[in-house]
């Protein structure tokens, strides 16, 4: 077939070139993998109008409709108003009209505006899950509106506990529900199942003293499971209502150097976690000389190394006094190809602004 | 005598009450549950009424006032010892009928077993006057009106919710009355849960061939396979009374530190097990079996008068494998129909 289709316009409108000729795929956010089930029906009427009947669990959690005809793409759009409207504008409170900060009128009927902010995934967390610490789904909606719309490619897991089913991991910007312990020794009957539990499922900090009969803890190495919480026959662990979070940070899968990411932040609230990802949009801003380029979040972190994205995502965010940050952060990175890195000076990326006239690899 | 009890003097006559009694009721600790983000509801003193939980049964029982999960028996200084003192301001315990029942058991077994009474239960129960909650008719776990626990008189007074902040009571204990001259006279007594949702009938075990086939019998075995033997039901029961005791030293000389007791729970792995390393009950399932024939058959054929387990169900809720106590039970009593129909009775 004879096509003239901007394909590069049409996946930040988030319709993704199929191998069929002529048809794209739609890939629908729904924040925290989350929302009701009376949109499975929207699912449905988009893919069996427009489509070709099917849909797929996207990999982040999107729905993803197949088989859209490039000429049904309009239609597909002024359709999908309400849903953008009703879940991002209204449950996450996303201000459409803006792209990464700069203002930018939405045009409702055109469908996404940008999709280089992937959609937030989650587990279910505590909304269901025995072992989650925090409300996962709560967390995706208020981190939504920060990263959304935005030309600047972040991938956010959120997993609802350091098990980390979600694979926060895997990400440029993963999220741990953890919870500090509070240890009610009063209570305690020392009968040892929390350190049996700890050492079976989680790092093995917890010990019966057999002189006392009570619980010793090696607080440095606790993951914050709360492994110990569900297994006290006696109420003896209660997780401390304050939630905190582990952030990891720079994991990812691809074709050159994937890798598994490294610790950036422990203990820190959620205020800490919203504060960072505001400065989002600013660090890949510098790093890209604010001409945003189709570019993953973690090779934007290589760019500017650690150390200045430390500097520059965490400018005005007070941490609160539990919150401990990585001073350094040496990633373990499968090189496909032998010293992936080693090439010539003239080849190597920059990041940060630029003179007159040059442009960011 | 009844009054009604506006919020305000309720809160006033409990600080009135607080300068002579400790008081102690249900209270809701947030985010203290098993799971993130839910509730524990144990016993702990308080201030204010708004703090009582009355609508939801609580986790944990009434009997963690009167024999706490630790507690100092004795302190030792090389050959020197003195018990500990206890403390002798009374005590106002605000129970269900369930938990109240249930303190004529652990009275039977710490100071009516044996020709011995235990000191620490029976100064501890002494201090005790009982405030009676009126039951709202708690949930699908209760049965205290099969085991006969549902009704109580041992209260020294008796409180409804009015719905508006405030109370209903019949004030009974002479010594408790004076704190009420303020409240305008109602009509209160209290009323009792008469039938529950869920009945069950403890099994009639005739004679020692059925109890001993019904001890081999393979209803146990599915407890090995489901029961962690965490003792969550035991730590939640308002009856267990079983505890171990702990030498703490305080230092690095032996010679000073104190002896506890510590609640124990018989449905932990090692509870039975004996110098030279015999264990009487090596299975989950056999430790079932001796848990659900104590509360459903032992106590009484010792003691005579009612079951051990009063039917609060809260063995059931705190379970974190679905076990469920009555359908426990009602599967003995198929285990025991069977048996005596082979026996041909």
């Amino acid at each position: 077939m004879n096509h003239d289709i901007n394909i590069k316009k049409l996946r930040l409108n988030c319709f993704r070139q199929s191998k069929e000729d002529g048809k794209f795929m739609l890939q629908m956010r729904v924040p925290g993998g989350f929302v009701e089930a009376k949109y499975l029906s929207m699912i449905r009427h988009i893919s069996e109008t427009w489509g070709d009947g099917n849909f797929h669990f996207g990999t982040r959690q999107t729905f993803d409709i197949c088989g859209i005809p490039y000429e049904n793409i309009p239609a597909v759009n002024a359709y999908l108003k309400d849903y953008i409207e009703e879940v991002d504008e209204q449950l996450c409170q996303v201000n459409m009209d803006q792209v990464a900060g700069v203002p930018a009128e939405w045009d409702r009927r055109g469908g996404y505006p940008t999709i280089g902010a992937r959609n937030i995934s989650a587990c279910i967390g505590d909304y269901h899950c025995i072992c989650g610490n925090i409300n996962t789904f709560a967390l995706a909606r208020r981190l939504e509106k920060l990263i959304f719309p935005s030309h600047y490619h972040i991938k956010i897991n959120i997993s609802g506990c350091p098990n980390d089913c979600n694979k926060a991991h895997l990400c440029d910007f993963g999220i741990i529900g953890c919870a500090k312990i509070d240890y009610h020794p009063e209570r305690c009957i020392g009968c040892g199942l929390c350190a049996k539990m700890c050492e079976h499922g989680a790092t093995r900090v917890l010990s019966l003293n057999e002189k006392n009969g009570k619980i010793d803890k090696d607080p440095c190495c606790c993951v914050g499971c709360g492994e110990c919480v569900k297994a006290c026959p006696a109420g003896a662990w209660t997780r401390n209502p304050k939630q905190f979070y582990k952030v990891i940070l720079g994991g990812r899968t691809g074709r050159q150097t994937p890798r598994t990411g490294k610790m950036f932040l422990n203990w820190a609230t959620e205020d800490v976690i919203a504060g960072v990802l505001g400065n989002w949009q600013k660090f890949s801003a510098w790093v890209m000389d604010y001409k945003p380029e189709y570019l993953h979040g973690g090779h934007l972190i290589d760019r500017a190394g650690y150390k200045k994205f430390k500097e520059i995502i965490l400018e005005g965010v007070e941490l609160n006094p539990e919150c401990l940050v990585a001073e350094d952060i040496f990633w373990h990175e499968t090189e496909y190809r032998s010293n992936f890195n080693v090439k010539p000076l003239s080849a190597h990326h920059t990041a940060g602004p630029q003179p007159e006239g040059t442009h960011a690899h | 005598m009844g009054f009604r009890i506006e919020a305000g003097l309720a809160d006033e006559i409990l600080r009135e009450l607080k300068k002579s009694y400790q008081i102690y009721a249900p209270k809701r600790f947030p985010g203290q549950g098993r799971f993130a983000e839910t509730d524990l509801i144990r016993y702990d003193e308080v201030s204010a009424l708004s703090e009582i939980v009355f609508d939801e049964k609580s986790d944990y029982p009434a009997k963690e006032v009167i024999t706490p999960i630790q507690q100092a028996i004795f302190y030792f200084t090389e050959e020197e010892y003195r018990a500990s003192r206890g403390k002798s301001k009374p005590i106002l315990l605000f129970a269900r009928p369930c938990d109240i029942n249930a303190q004529r058991v652990q009275a039977k077994i710490y100071a009516g077993n044996g020709g011995y009474e235990d000191l620490y239960y029976t100064r501890m129960r002494e201090r005790v006057k009982f405030v009676l909650m009126e039951c709202p008719g708690g949930d699908d776990t209760c049965f205290c009106a099969s085991m006969g626990t549902n009704r109580t008189d041992d209260y020294g007074m008796a409180v409804r919710p009015d719905g508006a902040g405030g109370l209903l009571a019949e004030v009974r204990d002479e010594e408790l009355l004076p704190y009420f001259s303020q409240a305008p006279a109602a009509d209160f007594t209290p009323a009792f849960v008469t039938e529950n949702e869920t009945a069950v009938t403890p099994p009639e075990i005739p004679d020692k061939e059925t109890l001993l086939k019904l001890k081999a019998h393979p209803v146990w075995q599915e407890f090995n396979g489901r029961c962690i033997s965490c003792g969550a039901c035991t730590l939640a029961c308002s009856t267990c009374t079983c505890f171990t005791t702990r030498d703490v030293v305080y230092g690095d000389n032996p010679e000073v530190g104190e002896r506890r007791r510590v609640s124990a729970s018989c449905q932990v792995e090692g509870f039975s097990d004996m110098a030279g390393g015999h264990s009487f009950r090596p299975t989950a399932g056999d430790r079932m079996r001796y848990k659900i024939l104590h509360k459903f058959h032992d106590y009484k054929a010792r003691f005579g008068d009612m079951h051990m387990c009063v039917g609060c169900g809260r063995c059931t809720s705190r379970c974190p494998a679905y076990i469920s106590v009555t359908a426990t039970v009602a599967k003995v009593n198929a285990a025991v129909a069977e048996i005596r129909g082979a026996l041909g009775q």
